[in-house]
């Protein structure tokens, strides 16, 4: 499609505005303007247009008219082929449901509120039964969002993947909102002295405190899951075709393609334990090129691992030796 | 003198009659009525492509039949195609749409163009609340599942027939679900591994079952989506993430084993054992997969191999 195909935004709008005229005779242009999102001068830039729409045979009558009064409120009359909006397109009807359906299915919207007869109404005009979105309920979501709502310090216990620990700190929630499949808070973390972004599904415990917080002082964004930071370990991987996929799903600085199909990526890498993870599941398709002092990071992964399958040998169900095993697991306190 | 029409102008006249004319009218007709076309030939008729084109890219429902004979080409707009029917949407309900719209953030800005035909933006924008993913193929599903028609797409590498039923988000990924014709069977498919474009067929090819619920098919968890009959899997877990496993496995995995309460045995049952061995592998050394053996002794073999720098 020729980008000029695409002039439509200006059409499209006159073509919403037009009918929602031509349904609130009389509205003050100040109103219509803010409605359609855009400046006053340029909705007089629209409706000047708009007097000269018209069918044959083109005679005065055959016009769209536009009356405005004395006080600035406009009509439109005339307007009979374009008296409703146009359908929704494909990507319109997609987004609108999806939005709808997302915030429905948050915890605590209401499921008999007026999103869902707006929902429902919209479904049926549209002729659409099967659509759901579904957005997850993790057990702390509930305290987590009320203490964002009343700017509440709490304490939680918290599963580090990327460190592969459990730690305790104290937060100052302040964003809650989901994203790439899983909820999120944004928080000033008092043990980091930084903003942190925890995924909702890690914390394992919430304790409220007696104390508040002023909002305002971590600029997270809702959707910003993972932000490189500067000083985030840079790792170039060389994968396999057979996981071509890792560069899709990771954010990455630099992809190089050879000519056999397998690709040199670089990514930030913020925590050990996330690449560990990554390169045992890739096993022989992925092998770390830099830093070099990374190189054995998935072989001493392995390592520990049979560790603990050899620890335990084959066994039957449940071994009692294994009970006596020292917990070699980092629990640091952050 | 006025200036020569704009072409938003023209495209605006163009449309007026189209959705005015009761029969369908010729492109030279069209354009000896419609002010601001050029009169050379050529670019008349370049200039009348890209305004079906606009009016295409829009959405518009631009029909062509043949007339006379079928000796021309005939362009009209059924009013009953263009306009959006009535939804009857209070105020409340249009103003839980406005929030809806800016709560989630879903990339691109059809949201707001949906809002605009509903009646206009409104000042209800809030934090959003939640970011979904789009696929490149789900406008395309998104059409075909409304006009209840049949599409065509390739899927690792395979190409599908299939009729789209439902849509369904789940875990951040969007799936489309229905009949697959091929294989005759309701199945799933990612949205995002859809590879290249949509074939959209014709309107109205198939009914959807009444009680069909797309979700009752959606399988987002992969070591529950394979081919190979259902073995049950034992695992051992530290303590401190038999919640996390418990959540990731869902209802169908239980404790079996309490004994030791530091290291609770989990068992649950599985169709796809390559994917279940990634799985257990992200938990590092906070798990082992005590039986089946054949799946202890592929994840030993899988790490022995990861030990030896292996390639």
């Amino acid at each position: 499609m020729s980008p000029r195909a695409l002039a439509g935004p200006e059409i499209q709008r006159i073509l919403a505005l037009v009918p929602w005229i031509v349904a609130h005779p009389g509205s003050p242009k100040q109103e219509i303007a803010l409605r359609f999102g855009i400046s006053v001068d340029q909705l007089d830039a629209d409706l000047g247009l708009v007097l000269m729409i018209g069918v044959p045979p083109y005679s005065p009558g055959d016009y769209l008219d536009v009356e405005e009064d004395g006080d600035g409120n406009v009509s439109i009359s005339l307007a009979d082929y374009f008296r409703r909006p146009l359908r929704l397109s494909p990507a319109e009807g997609l987004a609108l449901l999806a939005a709808g359906r997302a915030l429905l299915a948050v915890p605590g919207s209401d499921p008999a509120g007026p999103l869902a007869t707006a929902l429902a109404k919209l479904e049926q005009a549209l002729e659409l039964p099967g659509f759901v979105v579904d957005v997850g309920e993790p057990d702390q979501l509930g305290a987590i969002r009320t203490a964002a709502a009343d700017h509440r310090r709490i304490e939680i216990d918290y599963w580090s993947a990327g460190r592969d620990e459990l730690t305790r700190r104290r937060i100052d929630p302040e964003v809650v909102f989901f994203a790439t499949g899983a909820w999120y808070v944004g928080a000033y973390c008092h043990q980091a002295r930084d903003q942190r972004m925890f995924r909702v599904d890690r914390i394992r415990a919430v304790r409220p405190t007696d104390e508040t917080f002023e909002p305002g002082t971590i600029d997270l964004e809702a959707g910003e899951v993972y932000t490189p930071r500067t000083d985030d370990a840079r790792v170039t991987l060389e994968l396999e075709p057979g996981a071509a996929w890792v560069a899709e799903s990771y954010p990455t600085e630099a992809v190089t393609e050879h000519p056999d199909g397998s690709l040199a990526i670089t990514l930030a890498v913020s925590e050990r334990a996330w690449l560990e993870r990554l390169l045992l599941r890739l096993g022989p398709e992925a092998r770390v090129v830099a830093p070099a002092d990374l190189a054995p990071l998935a072989a001493e992964a392995a390592q520990r691992i049979l560790g603990r399958y050899r620890e335990t040998g084959s066994p039957s169900s449940s071994d009692p030796r294994a009970t006596r095993r020292p917990d070699s697991r980092a629990r640091g306190r952050a | 003198m006025p200036d020569a029409p704009s072409r938003v102008e023209r495209v605006l006249n163009l449309l007026a009659l189209l959705l005015d004319t009761r029969r369908a009218l010729t492109r030279e007709e069209i354009v000896h009525d419609v002010a601001g076309y050029p009169p050379q030939i050529t670019a008349y008729r370049r200039a009348f492509e890209r305004d079906k084109e606009t009016l295409r890219a829009m959405g518009v429902p631009l029909l062509t039949e043949p007339i006379d004979d079928g000796s021309e080409t005939g362009y009209r707009v059924r009013p009953e195609d263009y306009y959006l029917p009535d939804l009857d949407l209070d105020a409340e309900e249009a103003a839980a749409l406005r929030v809806a719209v800016s709560a989630v953030l879903l990339g691109g800005e059809s949201g707001e163009g949906a809002l605009l035909k509903l009646g206009g933006l409104g000042d209800e924008a809030v934090a959003p609340i939640a970011s979904l993913p789009i696929a490149p193929a789900l406008a395309s599903l998104f059409e075909a599942f409304r006009a209840r028609a049949v599409v065509r797409f390739t899927h690792r590498d395979r190409v599908r027939t299939f009729e789209p039923w439902g849509l369904s988000c789940k875990r951040g990924r969007w799936y489309v679900v229905g009949f697959d014709r091929d294989r005759a069977a309701v199945r799933a498919f990612r949205a995002d591994r859809i590879e290249g474009d949509v074939e959209v067929g014709v309107a109205g090819a198939f009914e959807t079952p009444a009680d069909f619920r797309p979700d009752d098919h959606v399988e987002s968890r992969a070591w529950f989506l394979g081919d190979d009959p259902p073995v049950a899997v034992r695992v051992r877990v530290d303590r401190d993430h038999l919640e996390t496993m418990l959540a990731e496995l869902g209802s169908d995995a239980s404790v079996v084993d309490g004994a030791d309460p530091d290291r609770p045995v989990v068992e649950v049952t599985i169709t796809n054992p390559a994917a279940f061995r990634s799985f257990v592998l992200g938990y590092l050394d906070h798990a082992e997969v005590l039986s089946p053996p054949e799946l202890r002794a592929d994840i030993v073999a899988w790490l022995e191999r990861a030990a030896a720098g292996a390639r």
